[in-house]
């Protein structure tokens, strides 16, 4: 016996698992029995009968062209998504792709998004104290050295000064012999460092040089994640009333963040799909595309489209084990027909190239077969009907 | 190393046993190489999994409450 949450009988229990529907539903028809508190074991099994009768009714068909439905159905609302990118004004003031731009991007899987960012969620006391959550933003975030002190060349002695600032160092957890080290390790010149004071100038006296140090100098981090250039802290109300804080950055490199301490390695994301497959593995890289996609939609109110013509896309998308794109590189690309290739895009080069190879096309797929005039091997195209010669009431069967 | 199997993300994986295999084959009628594809260095898979197994994943679904699938390992 199945056991639930719920203050129904066993009799109804029996009868409710009995019925084909799954987990959720299923705890539906009992919360709906729950409320209703007089209902017996018949409005039960009517009940569970009915449902079962729906669900069952919306089930894709066999022969259904689902592709060709997701297709329409996802291509339908993108004509009402906004063809600009929009900054993102209410959340965290970092500015996000959205839209019609962010849909063709998640589709077209490009290497990186046109505007990275990572949601980095911290891990208990980093969650809870602004101070804590402070030393993890200096960890991921990029220090400059503009960030730290200012910077003069003096040009009488062909040296750059750096004057750094104490408050800005002790608060980033860097020392100024750090500082001195960082700069000898990436410019190779070697450093006078006095206090907060560092001195540096090109072995040979020459302005140019000189100012080309002070060019490299300001190109190089010393504290945090290159690619990452601002992070923002938000203090977000969690479901049981608690706060926590959350980091949002510009610019994204998930696997370093997930290794720094006190960042969730269980929640943090990113808006990069290659990043996630490369660190998480391709299932959780079809969970962010479903995930992605989805969201694009619901930002612009689009939330309407079902789920499931998302899940098809990204599990086609995933399919061969790595993220491939919709398109002329990707999915459609690399159909086995030649006709239907053809049909997409470029059609000259695969007709040409199909012909050097000797390539032969099965007519198994829908393009090629609507190309030469077949009938399609989709709904009742892949059916054939005969008339039977025994009557069914005979107790025969028709063959 | 951080744990990837941690992450909310990453469902479930782990290595499915022949006998398993056969019956799911026989279910959809279908060859191993018919089933979708995982690489062999792919973060989420288990340790012991090598090329030619089938690794059985159990997503928490959008639409039902679990949905099993399947994928190949591939070089």
């Amino acid at each position: 016996m199945t056991e639930v949450d719920y203050a129904v009988d066993d009799d109804m229990i029996a009868v409710v698992e009995d019925s084909d529907l799954p987990r959720r539903l299923k705890d539906n028809v009992y919360e709906t029995l729950e409320d209703r508190g007089d209902a017996t074991v018949e409005d039960a099994d009517e009940l569970a009968k009915a449902v079962e009768a729906r669900y069952v009714d919306t089930r894709v068909e066999p022969l259904d062209p689902v592709g060709t439905v997701s297709a329409q159905s996802i291509g339908e609302p993108g004509t009402q998504l906004t063809m600009n990118t929009f900054h993102y004004a209410g959340v965290a003031e970092i500015d996000v792709t959205q839209g019609l731009p962010r849909l063709i991007e998640l589709v077209d899987a490009r290497k990186t998004p046109d505007t990275p960012m990572m949601t980095v969620y911290l891990e208990d006391e980093f969650a809870t104290e602004r101070e804590r959550a402070h030393e993890v933003v200096w960890n991921i975030e990029a220090t400059k050295i503009l960030a730290l002190g200012d910077v003069s060349t003096n040009v009488a002695d062909m040296r750059v000064q750096i004057s750094l600032n104490r408050d800005t160092l002790e608060e980033r957890m860097i020392t100024p012999e750090e500082v001195a080290e960082i700069i000898e390790d990436n410019l190779g010149v070697s450093t006078v460092q006095q206090g907060t004071d560092i001195q540096f100038g090109p072995e040979e006296p020459s302005y140019r040089d000189l100012l080309q140090l002070v060019e490299e100098l300001r190109e190089i981090t010393f504290k945090g994640i290159e690619e990452v250039s601002r992070v923002v802290i938000r203090r977000e109300e969690l479901d049981d009333g608690d706060e926590q804080f959350v980091l949002y950055t510009e610019g994204s490199a998930f696997g370093d963040v997930l290794e720094i301490e006190g960042v969730d390695a269980s929640r943090t994301t990113c808006n990069n799909i290659h990043e996630i497959h490369r660190n998480l593995g391709i299932e959780a890289a079809r969970e962010a595309i479903i995930e992605e996609t989805n969201n694009t939609l619901a930002e612009q109110g689009l939330d309407d489209v079902n789920v499931r013509h998302l899940m098809l896309v990204s599990d086609m998308m995933t399919n061969r084990g790595e993220i491939e794109s919709i398109g002329r590189h990707g999915i459609s690309g690399s159909k086995d027909s030649v006709l239907a290739r053809a049909a997409f895009e470029v059609t000259v080069n695969h007709l040409l190239n199909a012909a050097i190879h000797g390539e032969i096309d099965e007519l198994d797929g829908v393009t090629e077969n609507v190309i030469v005039g077949k009938p399609i091997k989709l709904g009742t195209g892949d059916v054939d009907l005969r008339m039977g010669s025994t009557s069914p009431e005979s107790g025969g069967q028709a063959d | 190393m951080v744990d990837v199997s941690q992450h909310e993300l990453v469902p479930d994986h782990s290595v499915l046993e022949e006998d398993a295999l056969e019956e799911v084959l026989d279910e959809y009628d279908i060859d191993r190489t018919d089933l979708p594809k995982i690489k062999r260095n792919d973060p989420a898979l288990p340790d012991d999994a090598a090329v030619g197994d089938v690794i059985k994943i159990v997503r928490n679904s959008r639409t039902t409450d679990q949905a099993v699938v399947y994928r190949l390992v591939v070089e």
